[in-house]
C-alpha cells in the first residue's frame, strides 16, 4: 500500500515519479520541469489554523473600522471597505463592487474560514463531512485572492492623492496589512498534498 | 490520438487528479480520493485558451479607449484613460509610480497575452525544443496575472475617498469594468492552459 500511495505525476509536466517521504523543511521537486509537489512544513496544519484564526480577526477590523480619511477645505471623507462598495454599486458599478469586495474581502475570507473548517477535524482527528467538498473549495478559490494586490493598489492611490488633501490611514488599514500577512502565511505552511492525505486518511 | 511520450503518466493511462495530485486510472473518471473529474489533459485546452485569450484581447480595446475615471473639481470635468494616468503621473514627478502602473496594466497584460498565444502556438504546432523555458514563462504569466488588478483598486479607492462634493469629486469610467474583465479572462486562459502539452513532445525528436 505505501509504494502505491507514493506513486505520483507531476502536475505540470506529467512526469511519473515515487515520491520520497519528506522531513519538515524539505521540498520535492519534479526532477525534469522543477515544479514543487509538495513542500513539507513543521507542524504545517496547526501553524496553518493558528495564522487563519488571526487572519480572520484581523478582516474583520479591517471591515468594521475607517479604511482611510481625507480632509480638505473644512470637509472630511471617511472611507470604510463596506461603504466603498455601496457607493461603488450607487454609482452604478455594481460590477465592480462585486469584483472588488469579491477579490479582497470575500474570497479570502472564505478561504481562511474553509482552512479552519479542515485544520480542526484534522487535528482532532474526527471525520467530518465537509472536509472532501472543503478541500475542492479551497483549490478552486485559491488563484482569486488578490488581497496584497490591494495593498499595492492603496499604496499608490496614497501617493496620487497625498499632495492634493490632508490623508489620514485608519486603524483598518493596518489591520488589513496584517492580515495580508497573516493569509499569505497561512497558505504558504499549508501543503496541497500533505492536506489532502490527512483528509484520505479521516475519509469513512 | 498521437501516443503520450514514453515516461509520462498519460501513457500508462494513469491522470494526475487537478485537485488533489492523486494518481489514478482515468478509466474510473472521477479522482477516488476527491471525486474531481480525472482527465488524461484538461480537455480542449488550447481551443479554450485560445477563446479565452481572444475574449481578452477584445476587452482591452475599450479598457484602453474608455475612461477609466472621471474627475471633476469646481464644475470642470476632466476624464482620464489609463495611458493618461500613467503620463500624468510622470507629469507630477512621481516615476517609481508611473512605472509600477506602467508594468501592471500595460506591460503585464500585453505580455501575458502574447506570451499565452505563443505557448498555444508552439504546442499546436509541435515545437520541440526548450520544454523548460516554456514551463518557466507558463508559470511567470500564471504568478503575476493577478498583479494587474492594481489600477482597478487605484480607481476603487480614489472613488471610495475622492467625494467632496463640488470641491472635488472621482467617478469610476466604463474602462475600469473592461479592464477588470481582461484580467478576470486572463487569468481563466492561464488557468485553461495545460502545461503538460508542452511535454508531450518530447519523444518527437525520435521518430
Amino acid at each position: 500500500m505505501a509504494t502505491e500511495t507514493d506513486r505520483a505525476a507531476c502536475i505540470e509536466c506529467d512526469l511519473v515519479l515515487s515520491l520520497p517521504s519528506l522531513q519538515p523543511g524539505e521540498n520535492a521537486t519534479c526532477p525534469r520541469c522543477g515544479h514543487v509537489i509538495s513542500a513539507c512544513r513543521k507542524d504545517g496544519i496547526s501553524r496553518s489554523l493558528a495564522l487563519a484564526i488571526s487572519a480572520l480577526v484581523l478582516l474583520a477590523l479591517a471591515n468594521s473600522f475607517p479604511f482611510m480619511a481625507l480632509e480638505a477645505q473644512g470637509l472630511e471623507k471617511v472611507m470604510t471597505l463596506p461603504r466603498t462598495a455601496v457607493e461603488l454599486h450607487e454609482e452604478g458599478y455594481a460590477v465592480l463592487a462585486v469584483l472588488v469586495l469579491g477579490v479582497i474581502v470575500f474570497v479570502p475570507g472564505l478561504i481562511l474560514l474553509t482552512v479552519v473548517a479542515l485544520c480542526v477535524p484534522i487535528l482532532r482527528r474526527h471525520p467530518a463531512p465537509w472536509l472532501v467538498s472543503g478541500g475542492r473549495l479551497l483549490f478552486l478559490l485559491g488563484p482569486w485572492s488578490m488581497a496584497e494586490v490591494f495593498i499595492i493598489g492603496v499604496i499608490v492611490s496614497l501617493v496620487k492623492i497625498v499632495h492634493l488633501a490632508h490623508v489620514e490611514v485608519g486603524l483598518a488599514f493596518w489591520s488589513y496589512a496584517s492580515f495580508v500577512v497573516c493569509f499569505t502565511a497561512t497558505l504558504a505552511s499549508l501543503d496541497r498534498l500533505t492536506l489532502w492525505r490527512e483528509i484520505e486518511r479521516l475519509k469513512p | 490520438m498521437r501516443p503520450f511520450p514514453s515516461e509520462s503518466a498519460a501513457a500508462q493511462g494513469l491522470a494526475c487528479c487537478h485537485v488533489c495530485y492523486e494518481l489514478a486510472p482515468v478509466s474510473l473518471e472521477s479522482c477516488p480520493r476527491c471525486g474531481s473529474g480525472l482527465h488524461l489533459r484538461i480537455p480542449d485546452s488550447l481551443q479554450r485558451t485560445v477563446a479565452l485569450l481572444l475574449t481578452s484581447s477584445l476587452l482591452y480595446i475599450p479598457a484602453n479607449v474608455l475612461p477609466i475615471m472621471t474627475t471633476s473639481q469646481l464644475g470642470s470635468d476632466i476624464e482620464s484613460t489609463i495611458l493618461g494616468g500613467v503620463i500624468l503621473l510622470i507629469d507630477m514627478g512621481s516615476y517609481p509610480i508611473a512605472a509600477i502602473i506602467f508594468v501592471a496594466s500595460v506591460l503585464v497584460p500585453i505580455g501575458k497575452l502574447l506570451t499565452l498565444y505563443w505557448l498555444c502556438w508552439s504546442v499546436a504546432r509541435r515545437h520541440t525544443t526548450s520544454h523548460h523555458q516554456r514551463t518557466v514563462l507558463y508559470r511567470i504569466t500564471e504568478f503575476i496575472g493577478r498583479w494587474s488588478m492594481v489600477d482597478v483598486f487605484v480607481v476603487t479607492v480614489l472613488v471610495a475617498l475622492i467625494h467632496l462634493g463640488g470641491i472635488m469629486t472621482i467617478t469610476p469610467g466604463l474602462a475600469s469594468i473592461a479592464f477588470g474583465g481582461v484580467v478576470v479572462v486572463t487569468m481563466l486562459a492561464a488557468e485553461s492552459f495545460d502545461p503538460r502539452l508542452i511535454w508531450d513532445q518530447l519523444g518527437d525528436e525520435d521518430e
